[in-house]
């Protein structure tokens, strides 16, 4: 018993003695504030814009950025409700326009000071949805490869050509944003009902559903399947990338949706000003130019595609955003498209 | 000491399995203390916020969930303290072999407050751990290749 006692005693002996070191080495090192930034991992990588982004704020702010990779938008939203302040996020990036609801169900925002920031007109109709800002937006459709066709399809109806059958891979709507937002547009496009019917139809062309929009996209890569739902900017990386131009995005009659990525600063930010100051960053014209080059994606102010590569992107139609489902709408539409797929 | 150390293998040579078992937990109880220690179990909430959401869904007497509300949440830094302490004790009494039986009984007692706070996807590893403490301290797994195969030589008792 005494030896356990005088063991036990030594160990919480040494483990106060190390948190009193610990604490006056700590004090020795960096005092900055530390700016938090819960983000994508794309966007955090070394090829995305988050390491420039970081490199510009710490040239001015007397701060260290430090990012946190927030996975999925849904994981992301749970740390920010359970966390709290505790969780420390001061600058929150990658909500898409059917996340908004969900980001401000239990969490606040702050209001941000947006007058001087120069919004594509194509933008301004999502700045009144939230107090979330967007910071990329970017057009989705079919992307092919021209070599692959003789006449290229114009409209959802050509795809059900037989010579594509099997030939399509999609995302799966209740893991990839993509994949919803072909869902919700379909249905947009030709009322619930129909869309299903249209969507029982499609699911025969397809060659799989991918959970992700990198799996979907690798397929086409790899050239095992013609055509994938992605980007209208996508055939931008193939040019800068490959120098092909072989890779378009097709342009559909029936118009294009949007997908929007959104930030904010929660109210329960630490550093706040610096937070805004970093969102600044963003959605200045430099910001702006590093993420439309690192995220393939459009920027949302003006000014800045001009002169590059983005340019030459031929304008695409847009179909306008509708009402956003609820979240227990999308809950149900998402239960009846898995009924579908399992042929229900 | 150090002779006895060596000598447990011919004597009690059969619970060589055991002792490589002790180990090896003793290691993972070490990973964890240490990931604990750099990060900020100390110095955040992590511990008040761990048991504030798994509150409203526990299944455990009154007595036990008011015990949890008003004084470890409260004090979360002295019960983080004691967590932390307890289990670099676990780990350096195992990778030693050293109490084995005591802090076997510590370590069983760690697992079902684990096993209480985590969520179900969890609940098999602690039971697993609850079950592997008890036949640590069962057993005496120090007593090979441990130190304490030169106390239970000498003194004898149920501490070894």
């Amino acid at each position: 018993m005494k030896n356990f006692l005088i063991f036990l005693l030594l160990i919480f002996g040494g483990l106060f003695s190390a948190i009193v070191l610990k604490k006056n080495s700590d004090s020795g090192k960096d005092t900055r504030p530390v700016l938090k930034v819960f983000a994508a991992s794309s966007f955090i990588s070394q090829w995305g814009p988050g390491p420039w982004l970081k490199e510009a704020f710490e040239k001015t702010c007397e701060c260290r950025v430090e990012f946190q990779d927030g996975a999925d938008s849904t994981i992301l939203l749970q740390r920010l409700k359970s966390e709290g302040r505790t969780g420390g996020a001061d600058v929150v990036l990658g909500f898409d326009q059917y996340d908004l609801e969900l980001a401000q169900q239990g969490i606040e925002w702050r209001k941000l000071s947006l007058e001087d920031v120069d919004f594509d007109e194509r933008v301004r109709s999502v700045l009144v949805r939230s107090p979330l800002v967007p910071y990329d937006w970017s057009l989705l459709s079919f992307v092919v490869r021209k070599s692959d066709f003789s006449v290229l399809p114009k409209k959802l109806d050509d795809l059900m050509k037989p010579e594509l059958r099997g030939q399509i891979v999609m995302e799966d709507p209740r893991t990839s944003s993509p994949g919803l937002q072909f869902l919700l547009w379909l249905i947009q496009l030709k009322g619930e009902e129909k869309a299903f019917q249209f969507l029982a139809a499609f699911n025969q062309q397809l060659h799989s559903y991918a959970p992700s929009w990198s799996t979907a996209y690798g397929l086409f890569q790899k050239a095992q399947v013609k055509t994938t739902f992605s980007y209208v900017t996508s055939p931008v990386y193939h040019l800068v990338e490959d120098k092909s131009t072989d890779v378009i995005a097709l342009e559909m009659a029936e118009g294009h949706p949007a997908q929007f990525e959104f930030g904010g600063v929660p109210a329960t930010c630490r550093n706040c000003e610096l937070a805004e100051r970093f969102l600044a960053l963003v959605l200045s014209k430099e910001g702006q130019k590093v993420i439309m080059e690192k995220n393939y994606m459009f920027p949302v102010v003006n000014g800045v595609q001009e002169g590059t590569v983005f340019a030459s992107i031929p304008k695409y139609k847009m179909t306008e955003l509708s009402v956003i489902p609820s979240v227990s709408d999308r809950e149900r539409i998402l239960k009846k498209w898995a009924a579908l797929r399992r042929g229900e | 000491m150090f002779v006895a150390f060596f000598e447990s293998v011919k004597y009690v040579g059969h619970l060589l399995p055991i002792s490589f078992l002790r180990v090896f937990l003793g290691y993972y109880y070490l990973q964890q203390a240490l990931a604990r220690f750099q990060g900020d179990f100390l110095t955040r909430p992590r511990l008040a916020a761990q048991i504030g959401e798994a509150l409203p869904n526990l299944q455990v007497p009154d007595w036990y969930r008011v015990f949890l509300e008003t004084v470890v949440i409260p004090q979360w830094q002295v019960f983080a303290f004691l967590i932390l302490g307890l289990e670099f004790a676990i780990s350096i009494s195992y990778i030693l072999g050293y109490v084995v039986r005591p802090v076997a009984l510590i370590g069983m007692a760690l697992s079902f407050y684990s096993l209480v706070l985590s969520g179900p996807q969890y609940e098999d590893l602690f039971k697993t751990f609850i079950a592997i403490h008890f036949v640590m301290a069962w057993i005496g797994a120090g007593r090979c290749l441990g130190m304490d195969y030169y106390f239970f030589k000498r003194r004898r008792g149920i501490w070894w």
